[in-house]
């Protein structure tokens, strides 16, 4: 796996060319400013109702955390949900459309110099992407006293499910030529596992599978909506973090699987 | 150099390329013949290591595909049928990218980059981004892929498709002195394949010519002029017969 480096610096640069990333990068600060300052604007308001109305108890209560990053993590990890779809529709996808998988699957690389080589430039988008996420609760610091430890947490988070919708976005790209329905696809199998959590729900509500809870359970363990809230909730858990490892690890794996098999119809 | 030993596929029930066999010695240049869809892209592939043979193996300088397909690979220069290029990168970063991933050590790339450009004609293009370069360049810049590892053996699918009587010209000097190296440089093996009969006798030595999957006449091009009748004859006369025919002919 000497050419994984290689791999990935070359998909950065064609991917810091396109006008998808730029795409992607502009429209998730803007995004961010509105929700960030929408949450904050929320925030003042009630503090001000409860001055109002003098509910010092409910005032007492009122913090930075909770009521403001919290609920922005919550709809960044959204906004996720369809701007990792938009760098990672390529990876594979364009591979084929320019022939270039024919150059690839040629040379003396290892399946997994591809599939890592391109999976490490995503991450590194991804990563870019939550570091100008992580200015927006940092101005919070310049009036306020929000936690910082819970708030790394809840950016850990973001982060992770960054990761791990940035492998499941390659698998995707890696089972279709075209970048369309490699995003469509990549967008409904992330939607779907993001929203298990409430199915999860629903169907103990509804009894529908009652009986099987242990199904129920298995529901909303797969659920990335699940395991982030914990983060954000400040709360590292090794069982968390294994989700997303294990997450990453099976997408890359089915991603090497697409890979390979397009030689073997 | 290049063996195949009774390479088969098959795509679903249909058997596009049926049990071929051949070798190419070291220095040679073999013209790969065959009507469309004859099988020579399906072949190559499989020599290539790019698709799988449902049947037998290809060896590539002593290494089989199969079994070692790293060194395999290592010891090869191809031209996919349509040019594997990434459109937004300029001609220059992009070969050294294939320099890396062939395995050119960091120190030679520059080199290795800097001879390329001169045998492609690429100098002058060398910054350009090869979206926006002409299908002639483009093709040129597939070659220089091939070569810039300066592999012993070349696998070449179609290289002159598609371009005008002077870049063709101009590729097939390319290929010629490919395989005619000065002192010191690589010789090298090449297979091309091609449905231009003229283009084989231009620069090919032998001539394997396939048709409906089968290989049908693997002799040197000396032999047809002066026994078959020309090229043009044999071809015509050998991708007329039907599949009734199985055996291979030898002139
Ligand atoms: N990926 C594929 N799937 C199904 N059939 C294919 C595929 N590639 C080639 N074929 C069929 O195999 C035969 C040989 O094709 P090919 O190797 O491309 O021939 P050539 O390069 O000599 O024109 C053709 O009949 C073609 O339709
Ligand atoms: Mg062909």
């Amino acid at each position: 796996m000497r050419h994984v480096g290689t791999i990935a610096s070359r998909e950065l640069r064609s991917l810091f060319v396109s006008p998808v990333a730029y795409a992607v990068l502009t429209l998730f600060v803007l995004l961010a400013g509105f929700f960030f300052l929408s949450s904050l604007l929320q925030f003042e308001e009630y503090v001000l109702r409860m001055q109002q109305f003098q509910y010092f108890d409910q005032l007492k209560e009122l913090n930075l955390n909770d009521h403001v990053i919290a609920p922005f993590f919550g709809v960044m990890s959204v906004v996720l949900l369809f701007m990792v779809p938009g760098i990672t529709m390529g990876l594979f996808a364009s591979e084929k459309t320019n022939h270039t998988d024919e150059l690839l699957l040629t040379s003396p690389l290892t399946m997994w110099d591809i599939v890592l080589g391109k999976y490490l430039a995503a991450a590194a988008f991804v990563s870019l992407l939550v570091a100008l996420l992580a200015l927006y609760p940092a101005i919070l610091l310049l009036y306020g006293d929000p936690e910082v430890a819970k708030t790394l947490a809840g950016l850990l988070g973001l982060w992770l499910v960054g990761l791990a919708y940035a492998a499941i976005g390659g698998f995707a790209s890696s089972i279709t030529r075209n970048q369309i329905i490699a995003f469509a696809f990549s967008f409904v199998l992330l939607l779907v596992l993001w929203m298990l959590s409430f199915l999860a729900d629903l169907g103990a509500a509804g009894g529908a599978i009652g009986a099987a809870t242990g199904f129920s359970d298995f529901l909303r363990w797969l659920s990335t909506a699940e395991h982030f809230e914990s983060f954000v909730k400040g709360l590292i858990d090794t069982a968390d973090l294994a989700y997303f490892a294990v997450l990453v690890g099976t997408s890359l794996l089915l991603t090497k699987f697409a890979v390979e098999s397009v030689r073997w119809r | 150099m290049i063996e195949a030993r009774a390479m088969s596929k098959r795509y679903g029930d249909r058997l596009a390329v049926d049990s071929i066999s051949f070798e190419v010695a070291r220095g040679e240049v073999v013209g790969f013949l065959g009507p469309n869809g004859a099988g020579k892209t399906t072949t190559m592939r499989m020599l290539t290591g790019f698709l799988p043979p449902t049947d037998g193996t290809a060896v590539i300088d002593g290494h089989d595909m199969l079994t070692d397909p790293l060194r395999a690979r290592r010891s090869l220069g191809y031209l996919p049928e349509s040019p594997p290029l990434y459109p937004e990168m300029d001609v220059e970063g992009y070969l050294r990218f294939v320099a890396s991933i062939k395995g050119v050590p960091r120190g030679e790339r520059r080199s290795a980059v800097e001879r390329t450009l001169e045998r492609c004609g690429l100098v002058d293009v060398r910054r350009r981004v090869i979206g926006a370069l002409s299908k002639g360049y483009r093709q040129r810049v597939g070659l220089g892929q091939a070569i810039v590892h300066d592999p012993p053996v070349l696998i070449l699918d179609e290289p002159t498709v598609g371009l005008d009587p002077v870049q063709i010209r101009e590729i097939r000097t390319l290929i010629s002195n490919l395989a005619r190296p000065a002192a010191g440089g690589t010789q090298h093996t090449v297979i091309l394949s091609t449905h231009i009969l003229s283009e084989v006798e231009a620069i090919c030595q032998r001539v394997i010519l396939i048709h409906r999957g089968r290989k049908r006449v693997d002799a040197p091009i000396a032999d047809l002029v002066r026994e078959g009748g020309g090229l043009e004859s044999v071809f015509a006369r050998e991708t007329a017969r039907d599949e009734s025919e199985p055996e291979a002919a030898t002139v």
